[in-house]
């Protein structure tokens, strides 16, 4: 049993979860926040693939990869989420 | 450009449209001037890419000089270059379309300065993800492709156009974030993730379930049945230009990695081949059937783009798994078809729709405008969707039945006839509208005058029939560089 | 015979999962989001745990802060909406509880037969360190061996707040949240404060945890404090300010990379001599944008003079 297998299966529980909540959610907010939990898992698993037994040092190139996918997956939220407010708006405009 | 010789192709061909992009989003009245030069400009580099490839075979960059694995290569093949001319040519035309389509008499100023930085984003996600070898760097690049086609989708502002694009976002992220997965599999297993490392593994477990979680994302983003359900909605209710891009252009680059990945990845099993195949069936008769009962022009035609993507699935899986090694070129033949028509046909839908006011096809002949111009163009565009002789389509269907006939797969050989007699009956409802106009009382007012805007739909409808007599020498550019079986 | 560090691992896992599964189950929408800021910390504690604290820091300071901060002004403007607008029919709650539940054992089958701890490409990062021109290896692979990649990434940055400008149209002035008179007293003495911090993680990137991202972030937290405490308004004369800001990084990153080139040198490959040079500037360039963008995304829609309807436009 080692760091890496315990947050590797975290990790693909996440995912699993996030997907499960990808696929059945309709709440908008929540199926941005199940699509986030998949990024997360999928970061997990980059982050264990560089992880090695300490002292020796971890492969950079995983981390820089998570990096990169964080402000990715930031910017896709962040589309997600002006859709959400204005079909919001245009709803409830046309409720009135 | 002082400097020809030293021009590196295949990065100016990803760094033209970027530039075009920051300049027209950081100057908005310039914005359609900016963007069109940069298209056009982005459209020589892909020639001059062209003329490289066919004279020394495959193009590679290595950028910074690290070379992969541990730097990321950019490499032009015969089958990422006509990919890449396919995506110029759609594109400059479309350009040209909007225009028209974004003139100030049709659109707010809004949609035309977003318009161009959003479209020219995506063109450097496209053109990046045919040149790319990386693993990580294509989930990147569908990513900028999958942010600048939601906008894209939204451009019109309408709440059913804002729906389409919410559910198009969860969709693409969620096909993004899978392949992700895989990605992460991928350097578990192999420490690396270049395609030089994917050709030279063993199979192994870590690498079976990379392939699932990037295929099932793949397909997510390519809409092959029953992962089609995001598509319908936001290709009809994008503006004409948008839904001409979205549908031409965009779902090609995930079946583009898929042709890719599978051939670098080879599948497990015959079965999963023949399941590909079947998905691609169900598209035919579910896309087909929903076509047949759209009652708006443009919805009919995005139903279509459903099933011509299963059709191209069916090409995939046309002669099983040993077949692969030669299936490929129906395939992209299938996509260059659909890509040149497939935009033809929106714009062409987009110019009824703008002159006639409407879509609805029940009430199109009742309209006291005729647009002939346009109605001819769809007409054009539909002969090579259908397939007939001597249309690019026909080409691509020939290539698969052929094939098909080869290995004894006779199933494949009915299901392509079967999607042949759909697309005759869906498209025949519309082409019967346009020749009827028995139900109008008034006088019938022909044709608007010749407008910039038909003549870039026609132009492609006419390459859509036209390009299937250069159906051999496209082949035959297809294979430089041997795009699969070599070390890439 | 277990390690106590081990069993905090496995309690930390455990704990992330079931917040996970918190997050999707609250009722209360207000709840969930605190959840998943908790789950944000909770995944960035056990990265440092796997010694990534890069990582770490970019996922507390970007996946969870800021993208918290995105989610609570979402749920401010659509608070009205109904919690759960349609109920899933339970039978498809079941089908896609089984097929998830197989897909995560399938994962993790696959995943427990892979030999953990392979050399990856840490072997040639190291031994080309030297030449990269910064000190800490994850900058090194950002900036330099995979630039394209971080290139491309601040590209969907450029597209993200493009998109968003376009989707929103600023016709309708919706209500803000605003922080109230103690807090902006805080802010005045907090932003300062943040901005030596953000330029402090920026700077020592090159050497060790920290870069770009980690202080675009932490410098882009001002930005939402100017915005929060009504210190800063954006008004549409500011806009052409605001687009220069989004795609300065963009620009001058493509622009290096290009212009290194020639003389038998490709794109992105830096003259050793200028190296570090060329990725300080790159970085700082990089650090504004990022900031700029995420504030922008922060607030959402294009400051527009015309509050009129949408029709008129």
């Amino acid at each position: 049993m080692t760091s890496g297998l315990i947050f590797g299966l975290t990790g693909i529980a996440v995912f699993a979860i996030g997907l499960f909540g990808a696929l059945v959610m309709v709440e908008p907010l929540r199926r941005v926040l199940a699509l986030k939990l998949c990024s997360v898992g999928a970061g997990f698993l980059l982050v264990v693939g560089a992880w090695r037994e300490p002292p020796e040092a971890p492969d950079p190139v995983p981390h820089a990869l998570v990096i990169t996918g964080i402000v990715v997956m930031i910017s896709a939220t962040a589309v997600a989420l002006a859709l959400i407010r204005r079909l919001h708006m245009l709803e409830r405009d046309t409720d009135d | 450009m002082t400097e020809l010789p030293t021009i590196d192709w295949p990065t100016a061909v990803v760094f033209a449209p970027l530039a075009g992009a920051i300049l027209a989003f950081a100057w908005p009245r310039r914005a359609a001037a900016l963007g069109l030069a940069s298209v056009l400009v982005t459209a020589a580099a892909v020639a001059a890419l062209a003329l490289q490839v066919l004279a020394e075979g495959a193009v590679v960059t290595r950028l910074g000089n690290w070379g992969a694995p541990l730097g990321i290569d950019l490499r032009a093949d015969g089958l990422s270059t006509v990919l890449l001319a396919m995506t110029l040519g759609v594109g400059a035309f479309v350009s040209v379309g909007a225009l028209d389509s974004y003139a100030p008499a049709r659109a707010d100023d809004r949609t035309r300065r977003y318009f161009w930085p959003l479209w020219l984003l995506l063109l450097t996600g496209l053109n990046g993800a045919f040149l790319s070898t990386d693993v990580f760097n294509l989930y990147v690049m569908l990513e900028v492709i999958a942010l600048a086609a939601v906008g894209l989708t939204v451009l019109g502002g309408g709440r059913a156009a804002v729906r389409a694009g919410l559910d198009y976002m969860y969709a693409s992220i969620l096909g993004a974030l899978l392949f992700l997965m895989g990605v992460g599999f991928v350097y578990l297993e192999l420490g690396r993730l270049d395609f030089a490392g994917l050709i030279a593994a063993e199979p192994a477990p870590a690498l079976t379930a990379a392939l699932a979680l990037m295929i099932a994302g793949l397909l997510l983003k390519t809409a092959l049945f029953p992962l089609h359900f995001w598509l319908p909605g936001a290709h009809a209710n994008a503006t004409a230009p948008a839904s001409a891009l979205l549908s031409g252009l965009v779902v090609k680059v995930s079946l583009y990695v898929f042709l890719r990945l599978t051939q670098y990845m080879p599948l497990p099993d015959e079965l999963l081949v023949t399941l590909i195949g079947a998905l691609g069936a169900g598209a035919i008769l579910w896309g087909g059937i929903q076509a047949l009962r759209a009652e708006r022009l443009k919805l009919l035609v995005a139903w279509s783009t459903v099933v011509q993507i299963g059709l191209i699935f069916v090409a995939f899986a046309r002669a099983g798994q040993v077949g692969l090694a030669e299936s490929w070129k129906a395939v992209a033949l299938l996509i260059l078809a659909h890509a040149v028509a497939k935009a033809g046909m929106f714009l062409a839908a987009g110019r009824i729709k703008d002159e006639v006011g409407h879509d609805r096809i029940a009430d199109l002949d009742r309209s006291p405008i005729r647009p002939t111009l346009a109605q001819f163009t769809f007409a054009l565009a539909a002969i090579s969707l259908i397939g007939l002789p001597p249309s690019l389509g026909f080409a691509g269907k020939w290539v698969l039945m052929e094939g098909a006939m080869a290995a004894g797969y006779w199933h494949w050989v009915g299901v392509t006839m079967i999607g042949t007699l759909f697309s005759v009956a869906y498209f025949s409802r519309v082409l019967a509208s346009f020749l009827r106009f028995d139900r109008m009382r008034s006088p019938v007012a022909e044709h608007q005058g010749w407008a910039l805007a038909d003549a870039a739909p026609l132009i492609l409808a006419l390459s859509a029939l036209g390009l299937g007599l250069a159906a051999a020498p496209i082949l035959a550019f297809m294979e430089i560089g041997y795009p699969f079986g070599a070390t890439p | 015979m277990v390690e106590p560090l081990l069993l905090f691992d496995a309690l930390l896992g455990l704990a992330i999962v079931a917040l996970a599964v918190a997050v999707l189950t609250v009722h209360d929408r207000f709840a969930m989001i605190v959840l998943f800021i908790v789950f944000g910390l909770m995944s960035a504690l056990a990265w440092v745990r796997l010694s990534a604290p890069d990582v770490a820091l970019a996922e507390a300071a970007i996946g969870t802060g800021l993208t918290g901060a995105l989610l609570l002004t979402t749920l401010h403007h659509i608070r009205a909406a109904p919690a759960a607008p349609v109920p899933v029919p339970g039978g498809v709650v079941v089908a896609n509880l089984g097929l998830c539940a197989l897909i995560f054992g399938g994962l993790a089958f696959a995943f427990l037969l892979t030999p953990l701890q392979a050399p990856g490409l840490a072997p040639a990062v190291a031994q080309n360190m030297a030449a990269s021109g910064v000190g800490h290896p994850v900058t090194a692979v950002l900036l330099n061996f995979r630039a394209y990649d971080t290139l491309m990434e601040v590209v969907v940055l450029l597209a993200a707040i493009v998109a968003v400008w376009m989707v929103e149209r600023g016709t309708v002035q919706a209500p803000a949240p605003v922080l109230g008179e103690i807090y902006r007293g805080f802010s005045r003495l907090a932003l300062p404060a943040i901005v030596v911090i953000g330029s402090y993680l920026l700077w020592v990137g090159a050497q060790a945890p920290g870069g770009a991202f980690q202080g675009g972030a932490v410098l882009a937290a001002v930005g939402l404090l100017l915005l929060l405490g009504r210190l800063y308004r954006p008004q549409p004369a500011h806009r052409p300010f605001a687009r220069a800001g989004f795609v300065l990084g963009t620009a001058v990153f493509a622009g290096v990379a290009l212009l290194v080139a020639g003389g038998g040198r490709l794109p992105f490959e830096y003259p050793a001599a200028h190296a570090k040079t060329l990725i300080l500037l790159i970085e700082g360039m990089v650090t504004i944008s990022i900031a700029v963008t995420l504030a922008a995304l922060f607030h959402g829609r294009e400051p527009e003079a015309v509050p009129v309807s949408e029709k008129s436009e």
